[in-house]
């Protein structure tokens, strides 16, 4: 299997504390990763760190051909318009725009025809289930609804990797399987590398591999 | 980008509300006070109309000690035909027109009397308002004012003595009575000139040759306007050079020059505030559009700081989110302009209804005071509405400023997204 996710030696502070401390790992293309550890471990920082969220302080992160440690703000932010996708645990919609508009959010400042813009993000509706809410805006969807369209906003520019922070934080327990059925699913069909930070066992035991972190560093 | 921009705006639209009403004012205010200023300069160019010139020349004489046959109005001195010549080579100076205006004190009543060179630009405007018949074809021949023929039973064919002779009236002129020089009996300029050369009481007083004249109409464009009416006071100033005392001890060889600003000056305070305060206004109104504006922006920026971290997070750069942010200052400053062109219709539509009421000074609208039951009678007043109306270029000049304004603020107000990293929006969780 090829390597999408290189990462050496990384380390982050946070004032004085150490929150990533000479992290090394690899992630194979097309792997469903989970990221785990107890509260303040660090995980969801080295999640931003591999979602170029977050500038490292010390080692390197390599996702595809990118390397993320000498980009700037700038540059990181075109980085994640064409190569990740990210879930957040409380979803993050834009209120004031509907299911297909939410969707179609990443692909807005691309020089797309407006046209493929939304057809695109149709698509991506439909395939997450949500063909009876497309005009519908977030507070008339259901948790797990607001879930999917984050989902498919986070696959619309078609990304080499989807990041996930909590997925099912938010969301009662049937929903959350549900919703990790379908990251799943999107997993096997599509090949895309999902990683993914929780604290749920029963959705760490469906992942292939889970990297556990403690205070910072890789645990057993 | 720009379907993302409307609905927020619409869907927010609360927020800002403000921006819109507050660009909608300024605009109105602005574009209203510029062509406020632009109407009131047209209204005092109004009398001038008349005449079809944009300076008038006149110079002062003295006053006879025996008012009685034929004297030059308001006791106006002669202008020789050197000085005519004179401003006419002055460049700028278009369409030199002239006119003798005379006070005839016939034995049965008091005519005010125009000698007219009918081929000139006064002439031929006069000419142009003949109601009835035609304009002088003779030296015989006269053309009478409506009001003048109706109180003394004339028509055309009639028969009318001025100065001793008979004339035939050759038509009728439909004057409203309160134009400059507006007279009771127009004649050929050179029967008029032999009239005031053959008065012995006149000639007391001034020395009157056969081609004088008392009255010039200069047509100048409104750009060279000030130029030409500077080249005037100086060349008749070098022809005047030889001016002295008369025998009544008053000075001669003041010259009148009448210009739109003469009646600028008089139309009201309120040109001359709008004039001045205009671009003072403007520029306080601008500010304050300014101050608004970024105070809004910032309030919304700090409210949207949530969803500027989702944009950062799923790949908006800093610039990506201030086009966001400028796309809807533009639409505000469209919504808001709009509003401010309503505004500023019914306020063109309001001021069209006022009147501008312009005095004529006496030397131009001449009658003889002490001929009056009520010597104010003497005084004549132009009322005109005012000529205000929808203009281009300042709308055009005051939506760029406004959009200038608007963006430029907006967009310094969103300075501290680029400090705003996407990962903050990891702390919502």
């Amino acid at each position: 299997m090829n390597k999408i996710i290189t990462v050496k030696h990384l380390s982050k502070t946070l004032g004085d504390v150490r929150i990533i401390n000479d992290v090394s790992f690899d992630v194979e293309k097309g792997e469903f990763v989970a990221i785990q550890g107890p509260s303040g471990s660090g995980k969801t920082t080295l999640l931003a760190l591999l979602a170029g969220l977050e500038k490292a302080d010390a080692g390197s992160i390599s996702v595809g051909q990118e390397n993320l440690t000498s980009m700037s703000e700038d540059q990181l932010a075109l980085f994640r318009r064409n190569n990740v996708g990210f879930v957040f645990q409380s979803f993050n919609l834009i209120p004031t725009l509907n299911v297909v508009e939410n969707i179609a959010l990443p692909l807005f400042p691309t020089r797309l025809r407006s046209s493929e813009v939304f057809d695109r993000s149709t698509t991506a509706a439909i395939d997450v289930g949500l063909a009876e809410r497309l005009k519908h805006y977030p507070n008339q969807l259901s948790g797990g609804e607001q879930q999917r369209v984050a989902v498919a906003r986070s696959l619309i520019n078609n990304p080499q990797v989807i990041f996930a922070d909590e997925p099912t934080g938010n969301l009662d327990t049937k929903t959350g399987e549900k919703i990790i059925e379908l990251l799943r699913q999107l997993n096997k069909e599509k090949g895309q590398t999902f990683v993914l930070v929780t604290h749920d066992d029963r959705i760490a035991g469906e992942s292939d591999r889970i990297i556990k972190i403690v205070d910072g560093r890789i645990g057993e | 980008m720009l379907n993302y921009a409307i609905k927020e705006l619409l869907n927010r639209y609360r927020s800002y509300l403000l921006n819109v009403i507050v660009i909608g004012l300024v605009t109105a205010m602005v574009i209203t006070l510029s062509f406020l200023g632009v109407a009131y300069k047209e209204a005092a160019c109004l009398p001038f109309k008349d005449i079809h010139g944009t300076i008038i020349v006149q110079k002062n004489g003295n006053v006879p000690e025996n008012v009685s046959g034929v004297l030059l109005s308001c006791s106006l001195a002669p202008i020789h035909q050197d000085a005519v010549t004179a401003i006419s080579k002055i460049e700028g100076a278009q369409d030199i027109s002239s006119a003798l205006s005379l006070w005839v004190f016939d034995p049965d009543h008091f005519k005010r009397v125009v000698g007219v060179n009918w081929q000139d630009n006064y002439g031929k405007s006069l000419s142009s308002r003949v109601a009835e018949g035609a304009a002088p074809g003779t030296d015989q021949e006269i053309l009478i004012d409506k009001t003048y023929a109706g109180k003394n039973g004339l028509r055309v064919g009639s028969q009318v003595t001025v100065a001793g002779s008979q004339f035939t009236v050759s038509g009728i002129i439909g004057m409203a009575g309160n134009e400059i020089v507006a007279a009771d009996v127009y004649l050929n300029m050179s029967v008029a000139q032999d009239m005031a050369y053959q008065s012995k009481n006149l000639q007391a007083v001034e020395r009157v040759d056969k081609t004088d004249v008392n009255l010039i109409f200069v047509n100048a464009g409104q750009q060279d306007l000030t130029l030409v009416t500077q080249k005037i006071k100086q060349n008749l100033n070098e022809q005047d050079t030889n001016a002295g005392q008369t025998p009544l001890g008053q000075t001669i060889g003041n010259y009148n020059i009448y210009t739109p600003d003469t009646f600028e000056d008089q139309i009201s305070t309120m040109l001359k505030l709008s004039d001045k305060l205009t671009w003072i206004i403007s520029l306080v109104l601008f500010i304050g559009v300014c101050l608004i504006i970024a105070r809004n922006t910032l309030r919304v920026v700090l409210e949207r700081r949530k969803e500027f971290g989702v944009l950062k997070a799923v790949g908006y750069t800093g610039r990506d989110i201030q086009k966001l942010i400028g796309m809807e200052t533009i639409l505000q400053v469209l919504a808001g302009f709009i509003v401010g062109l309503l505004l500023t219709g019914i306020a063109v539509f309001i001021l069209s209804k006022t009147t501008v009421s312009i005095a004529i000074p006496w030397e131009l609208s001449a009658y003889p005071h002490f001929l009056l039951a009520n010597p104010d009678d003497a005084n004549i007043v132009q009322t005109h509405f005012l000529p205000i109306r929808l203009e281009l270029l300042p709308v055009v000049v005051t939506f760029l400023g406004v959009l200038i304004v608007g963006l430029v603020t907006a967009l310094l107000s969103t300075w501290q997204i680029n400090k705003l990293k996407p990962v903050e929006i990891l702390k919502y969780e």
